[in-house]
């Protein structure tokens, strides 16, 4: 009957792991950038939800929109205005430019937020739902579902939209995109604007489940990593595919072999991944 | 040919030139004055970095110490009074940044005296640097026995060993609970939390209890959720879990997720600071059991500058407006210990001073202070405590406890 | 002849540090030969052959813990570094081996993964690495304060001399022509002739060597080691913006860059407590955005315009 449990909690894991690394994924398939602030924008959003609650009494499925729109705004300006200089060059480049980027963004969190652990606690609490033996925490359930329905809806978009076709035409082939008249720098940017928008708006749903401080964000930028190899670049079915793989051999393995060996296990499978089979599960080989 | 060779040059001299400016730059920043009437203290703190917030704890403690001595004129030292100055530096969470604090404090910076960075591990590596400089240091947070294994000369720690925080409390649940019977154990991996456990697991051997789950997990670790409901399989009577509060808080979440439920839930640490109960909330942190090496119930008379903890009490709470916990208190009691080190060697010198704090038996609002032969405190009874309705509840020891023992966390 | 000449000036510089007398300015001085070495040994691998490298703190680490395990089982500091840089070069020829057939960013994410991997596994071996517990070197007795310092700092600066004269011989020799082919168009290169597989395992196998054997004797100089302190991905990081600072492709850019940055570094720390972390940060940005070629591209008025290289 555990191994049901065990499942269970894969599956739900796996669900946020995905909905931490669809934007990560976006921006590295379609700008050939490693986004290493990810993890610090995943934070905010987090922060923004704490406020929210605690000043306006705003649960996080509210505070996702503003989460969204704002930090699409700081993507996108972020990338017109210092990312872009960068984007053809080489990778150490533009990762050390994210780096330092990330390393002025966390230094204002500790300074403004300061680095203690902070958990958001709704009133009255959300409690858990059991089926048989098997428990899923609401939060979780809720967290899973939402990051399920913008992942999809982030699907739709990147399909039917004329902007999201734009992007996945720069994506597939840059020249010839350029050619078919797509402003590739207005794509790019608005690509970056719509991964940071993803990566606030899971912060804000994760903010339910994690107990958040700066530091939190490098275990997440370290999750959206393997995903993102696990499942394919710039892949959306990707992400949720490599997130829920992730989710399965952690909660699996972790059982299996002993908790302390999960964080080993998430890092062995990146490699084998990258040696075996590089583009994941569902992606085209990326840029190289 | 001439050409590269000017080039060369040239680069040797730009970079010549870089290196002389940061060089002079950081002359004239470095260097600081010695006063003829101040005793100088180095502290290396984790003022940044995932461990700050413990530095802000001990930032006050020293502050409140620091006004206090101050007010009184300064510390006796033989025939007159020095007044006490606490230089900080940020090691910004990195251990090997915490030795090259100490070394600077040592040396540029020319403290007298040093206190140790922030926990064992650290503690442990800048011992190194005050060994070698012969500087007596006071490590406020450094529990584990590991840190003093190799009998150092020149550091003390005021906290006594790991193994004195949890053993009184078996006995007090076995009276409670004559059915214990089967433990867990989930520890992190990192020095404290592993010599925790340790001390521990000879806890539950000596009392003839049965160890059914023993994991631990890796820093970081988002998820717990597969280890807990491992450990719920196991129906425990009693659940150890030892890590920092970051974790504590995710894991007594995923338990009440997860519906785990028992007896007894013992957590270090995380539940003697308010922000425990802030972030886990009245019931989640209801019956949860801990201990910590000094409470703010407890009450000592003493010698030292604020007379008994009342009086440490009173003269935090008019600095900083709130009650302090052991995070605080502990950096206190360790300026406390130097200071009274002092007063009794009636000098500066360093050989004199770390002879006066081998020797030194006194009373301080944190409790009696004594180091043993390996330089660990062994002269005080670390409080045990329960939360009750969002309150610390001392349990032991008898002199300051103020209820019982609860059983069943939800 | 010329950049010879310039690592000479540097080194020589470099060798007042000790006469100062003071030791926490030796101590700085071992610092900036240590991270020389790494930026100077990464600059191998990333800059030369265009393959962007986050092992660097890997080899450190598991230099780290070979001399430190070999010392305290009674080994000679000597021997016990010359056996770190042993492994360290097995380690990067059998990782060079797997990883090298990956190109740009999967390389530096495989490479990424290979230091996390590390580290956790010298988390879990307790028996051998001691485990989160950290490992004890055991103390030099009957040395003074300063003659440690002085004996560890010379110690580092002969190791930086040895790995400056490596790297500056592979810049000019005909691996670092083949490495150059590698990085400009592997394919072609592969045309015309030029094995790199060979030539990549090799030089990745030099970046690891020097870096182990620097890791093994920080591990004596600091008597006590975590995993989190040695398989440190800023210890990947800080060699590569030293490498920029001092032009990415050099390995007098990459000495200078990391005496710059630790002096740099230093003041800033001394100076900034709350925002040291932020300045560093901005510093990056700056870099990377306006003097992506290094501070040697700073052009002085009298110099004649060269051709850039």
């Amino acid at each position: 009957m555990i191994f049901y449990q065990v499942l269970v909690n894969g599956v739900v894991l796996g669900s946020l792991y995905a909905c931490i690394a669809v934007g990560f994924s976006l921006v590295w398939g379609v700008l050939n950038i490693i986004n290493l602030m990810h993890g610090s924008f995943i934070v905010l959003g987090a922060y923004l939800a704490l406020l929210a609650y605690s000043s306006l009494g705003l649960a996080p499925w509210w505070t996702v929109a503003v989460a969204a729109v704002l930090f699409f705004g700081v993507g996108y300006l972020i990338q017109r205005f210092l990312i872009n200089r960068v984007v053809a060059a080489p990778v150490m480049l533009s990762l050390t430019l994210t780096f330092g980027l990330d390393l002025i963004i966390q230094n204002a969190m500790i300074y403004f937020f300061k680095a203690d652990y902070r958990a958001l606690n709704l009133n009255p609490a959300l409690g858990s739902v059991a089926l048989g033996t098997v428990v899923v925490p609401v939060d979780r359930l809720i967290a899973t579902i939402f990051a399920l329905l913008l992942t999809f809806a982030l699907y739709v978009v990147l399909r039917k939209s004329r902007i999201g076709r734009a992007i996945v035409a720069v994506r597939v082939d840059q020249d010839a995109a350029r050619l078919l008249g797509v402003d590739i720098r207005s794509i790019y940017a608005i690509a970056f604007g719509i991964g940071t928008a993803m990566a606030a708006s899971a912060g804000t749903l994760l903010a339910l489940t994690f107990p958040i401080a700066p530091v939190v964000s490098y275990a997440f930028l370290g999750k959206a990593f393997v995903v993102c190899v696990l499942g394919g670049l710039g892949s959306v079915p990707g992400a949720v595919l490599g997130g829920l793989l992730l989710g399965l051999v952690e909660s699996f393995g972790s059982y299996a072999i002993g908790p302390e060996f999960a964080v080993m296990l998430s890092f062995g499978l990146l490699i084998a991944f990258l040696i075996a089979r590089p583009q994941g599960i569902l992606g085209r080989r990326g840029f190289e | 040919m001439s050409y590269a060779f000017v080039r060369s040059g040239l680069v040797a001299a730009r970079s010549a030139l870089a290196v002389l400016i940061a060089g002079a730059g950081l002359g004239l920043s470095g260097a600081s004055v010695h006063a003829a009437d101040v005793i100088k203290f180095g502290a290396p703190l984790p003022l940044t970095g995932a461990l700050s917030p413990e530095a802000v704890k001990a930032k006050q403690g020293f502050e409140v110490w620091m006004d206090m001595v101050n007010k009184a004129g300064g510390i006796k030292v033989g025939d007159r009074k020095m007044k006490v100055e606490v230089v900080f530096v940020d090691y910004q969470s990195s251990t090997p940044k915490a030795v090259q604090a100490a070394e600077s404090l040592i040396t540029q910076e020319k403290v007298d005296f040093l206190f140790s960075p922030h926990g064992s591990g650290a503690a442990k590596a800048a011992s190194n640097v005050s060994e070698k400089y012969k500087v007596p240091t006071v490590a406020a947070t450094a529990s584990s026995t590991q840190v003093f294994d190799q009998k150092p000369k020149y550091l003390f720690g005021t906290y006594t060993p790991n193994e004195t925080l949890l053993g009184p409390l078996f006995p007090l649940v076995k009276a409670k609970l004559p059915t214990l019977k089967k433990v867990a154990l989930y520890t992190r991996n990192d020095l404290f939390p592993l010599s925790l456990a340790q001390a521990i697991e000879n806890n539950i051997k000596e009392s003839g209890l049965e160890v059914v789950f023993n994991e631990k997990f890796a820093i970081n670790t988002l998820d717990h959720s597969s280890a807990l409901s491992q450990l719920k399989g196991a129906q425990p009577d009693w659940i150890f879990v030892t890590g920092y509060i970051n974790d504590n808080l995710l894991i007594r979440k995923q338990m009440i997720d997860q519906r785990l439920q028992a007896p007894v839930v013992t957590m270090i640490t995380g539940p003697s600071f308010p922000e425990f109960v802030k972030a886990a909330g009245v019931a989640g942190s209801e019956n949860i059991t801990g201990a910590a090496w000094w409470d703010a119930a407890v009450r000592y008379k003493s010698d030292d500058v604020f007379g008994s903890t009342e009086g440490y009490l009173r003269a935090f709470k008019e600095k900083f407006g709130s009650t302090p916990d052991y995070g605080s208190a502990s950096y206190t009691v360790a300026a406390v210990a130097l200071q009274m080190a002092i007063e009794r060697a009636g000098s500066i010198d360093r050989e004199k001073v770390r002879d006066a704090l081998a020797k030194l038996n006194v009373n301080t609002f944190f409790g009696p202070i004594h180091f043993n032969e390996m330089g660990q405190a062994d002269s005080y009874s670390p409080p045990i405590f329960q939360l009750q309705n969002g309150k610390t509840v001392v349990l032991y020891p008898p002199s300051v406890k103020q209820g019982e023992l609860h059983l069943g966390v939800k | 002849m010329s950049k010879f000449l310039a690592i000479g000036a540097l080194l020589v510089l470099l060798v007042f540090a000790p006469l100062s007398g003071d030791a926490y300015l030796v101590r700085l001085g071992t610092l900036a030969c240590m991270y020389a070495v790494m930026a100077a040994s990464w600059n191998l691998i990333g800059g030369l052959t265009g393959y962007p490298s986050f092992g660097t703190a890997a080899f450190f680490g598991v230099g780290a813990y070979t001399s430190g395990i070999l010392c305290k089982m009674g080994v000679a500091l000597p021997l016990a570094v010359l056996g770190a840089g042993l492994l360290g070069v097995v380690l990067a020829a059998i990782i060079g081996f797997i990883l090298l057939r990956l190109k740009g960013h999967y390389f530096a994410i495989a490479t990424l993964a290979i230091v996390e991997l590390f580290r956790e596994v010298a988390n879990s071996a307790t028996d051998l690495t001691g485990g989160g517990m950290g490992l004890n070197i055991p103390r030099h007795e009957g040395l003074g304060v300063y003659q440690e310092a002085a004996i560890f700092f010379f110690a580092m600066w002969a190791l930086l001399a040895i790995t400056a004269a490596v790297c500056l011989f592979v810049e000019r020799s005909k691996i670092g022509f083949a490495l150059a082919c590698i990085r400009q168009a592997e394919g072609s290169a592969e045309m015309i002739g030029v094995d790199s597989t060979f030539y990549k395992t090799l030089v990745f196998a030099l970046s690891g060597v020097f870096v182990a054997m620097a890791g093994g004797l920080y591990a004596s100089w600091v008597h006590y080691i975590e995993p989190g302190d040695v398989f440190d991905i800023l210890l990947t990081i800080k060699p590569v913006v030293m490498a920029l600072i001092g032009g990415v492709g050099s390995t007098v850019g990459a000495i200078v860059g990391a005496i710059v940055y630790v002096t740099f570094e230093e003041a800033i720390w001394r100076n900034y407590l709350d925002f040291s972390s932020g300045i560093i940060g901005l510093t990056i940005v700056g870099l990377v955005l306006f003097l992506p070629r290094g501070l040697g591209s700073l052009r002085l008025r009298w110099r004649p315009r060269a051709s850039t290289p």
